[in-house]
């Protein structure tokens, strides 16, 4: 059954992720549907209450609306709390800095990290399965607040068979092809697949950077930086999540490698070590909702829920930041 | 009648054995001086030597104090070399100190520097970012207008 949360009852755990229903990097709702089964099967059975949230960034206007294909996907689970948000795409097109980027992620990652009710929110992509060691971590309750909990990613070889994934599947050493290792202080590989705060932490943080929007490429790090800067510990939650194949970055990288300014995700070399102070705005906060499926919510277009174009002085250096958290 | 004797060479018996007596006495001192005049000279020699000896030792001894003094004068010349080395040391160090003070100064004021300037590209990029929106957007604008503007007479 697909349920809008009850703000009353406080999950432990809110899972985002984002995404829209343009096939990206093949299969896409398939990798989607699946993680999200495993994933709810595993932390219900771990009795670990959650919702999950997720936010249609940018949707395309001549396909149906993932959050409706999604709602058809789990209108039998009924045991799932999810949300979606569906995104009026004329925000994309408001916040554009960088034309080539198509999909702002970490901005569409920050309208579920504003609208999050659980304890402790994590931040994901669509197509993450959780290991056995996260879940045992999950059930016993233990995380702390103002800790950043990130995990280290392994990426299954890309052949193998998951139309129906499990946990031999997934632990199978033999199915690893890479493991994305994370190192201290600031354990920013691959961090957009897992990044685990409680709540209130994240809203201090204001979430993922707006400001610069240049580039969408190493958001997800550059969050690791503005945390540390802020005096939250990072930590590595000693568990893995699992990925099936090394995903589309790495499969695109190489063609923009001689033209990185014309590449989807904008220039990688921009300076993701300094920090981006998101106004009290962030995640789209004043955009107007709207009811419009089962469970989905439509943020309609409105100015006013956009910031300035540029607003410089929110740039500043991580010594700076540190200085004002001290 | 003695005179006579005497002239004649003649002495009596008496006083013969006298004059041999004086003689042998004589000739027992003379003896005795000769040993005594050898004595004198070996002594001679003895204290002739001692006193090259002494001299030699005299010399060695002004010898060695000339070079115990040229030692003191050199000792002191280092003496003085080493305060000037201890000043210049301790001069050196406060220095030592000093320096470092101003390359940590150095180094934190270029790492403000290079923050700076990494904010100033941030900016620069978020402004050319903006631009080249706002620039689009413009064109898109006029293009519109000069889509529904065309086949007008100019």
């Amino acid at each position: 059954m697909m349920t809008a949360g009850d703000a009353s009852t406080r999950p432990y755990l809110t899972i985002i992720a984002t995404g829209r229903n343009d096939d990206f990097g093949g299969d896409f709702n398939g990798r989607f549907f699946r993680a999200l089964h495993f994933n709810h099967q595993q932390l219900s059975a771990a009795g670990i209450a959650h919702e999950f949230v997720f936010v249609e960034w940018r949707p395309i206007d001549t396909r149906p609306l993932l959050a409706s294909l999604l709602a058809d996907e789990f209108a039998a689970v009924t045991s799932l709390s999810l949300r979606c948000y569906v995104v009026d795409p004329a925000y994309h097109d408001a916040l554009s800095l960088n034309p080539r980027l198509q999909f702002q992620e970490f901005i569409a990652k920050n309208v579920g990290l504003r609208r999050a009710r659980g304890e402790f929110v994590l931040t994901t992509n669509t197509d993450i399965y959780l290991s056995r060691r996260v879940i045992a971590r999950l059930q016993e309750r233990t995380l702390a607040p103002g800790v950043l909990y990130r995990a280290a990613r392994h990426d299954l070889k890309p052949e193998r068979d998951v139309s129906a994934v499990d946990w031999d599947l997934l632990e199978d050493e033999r199915n690893c092809e890479v493991v994305n290792g994370i190192q201290p202080p600031l354990f920013t590989n691959a961090s957009g697949d897992f990044l685990l705060l409680d709540r209130q932490s994240s809203h201090r943080l204001r979430g993922f950077n707006e400001i610069y929007r240049v580039a969408k490429i190493h958001i997800d790090g550059n969050f690791c930086v503005k945390a540390y800067a802020s005096g939250i510990r990072i930590v590595d939650i000693g568990a893995p999540v699992y990925h099936v194949g090394r995903g589309t970055l790495h499969a695109q990288i190489g063609m923009y490698r001689a033209r990185s300014h014309e590449a989807p995700w904008g220039d990688m070399r921009w300076k993701s070590d300094m920090i981006y102070e998101n106004s009290d705005a962030w995640g789209l906060g004043l955009a107007r909702e709207r009811a419009i499926d089962r469970g989905t919510t439509f943020l309609a277009f409105d100015w006013h829920a956009v910031g300035p174009m540029v607003d410089l002085g929110r740039v500043m250096s991580s010594r700076k930041r540190q200085e004002r958290a001290s | 009648m003695k005179r006579p004797f005497r002239i004649l060479g003649l002495v009596r018996g008496r006083s013969y054995d006298a004059l041999a007596e004086q003689q042998k006495k004589a000739e027992a001192r003379a003896g005795q001086l000769i040993r005594h005049l050898e004595e004198a000279k070996a002594n001679s020699r003895l204290w002739k030597m001692k006193a090259e000896e002494a001299s030699g030792a005299l010399k060695k001894a002004q010898d060695a104090a000339e070079s115990a003094q040229r030692q003191r004068r050199q000792a002191e010349k280092l003496s003085a070399e080493a305060e000037k080395q201890r000043q210049v040391a301790q001069n050196r160090s406060a220095d030592f100190a000093l320096l470092q003070r101003r390359l940590a100064e150095s180094e934190h004021e270029l790492s403000v520097a290079r923050e700076q300037l990494m904010a100033i590209e941030v900016k620069l990029d978020i402004l050319e970012g903006a631009a080249n929106v706002l620039d689009g957007r413009t064109r898109d604008v006029i293009a519109r207008r000069s889509g529904t503007e065309s086949g007008t007479a100019v």
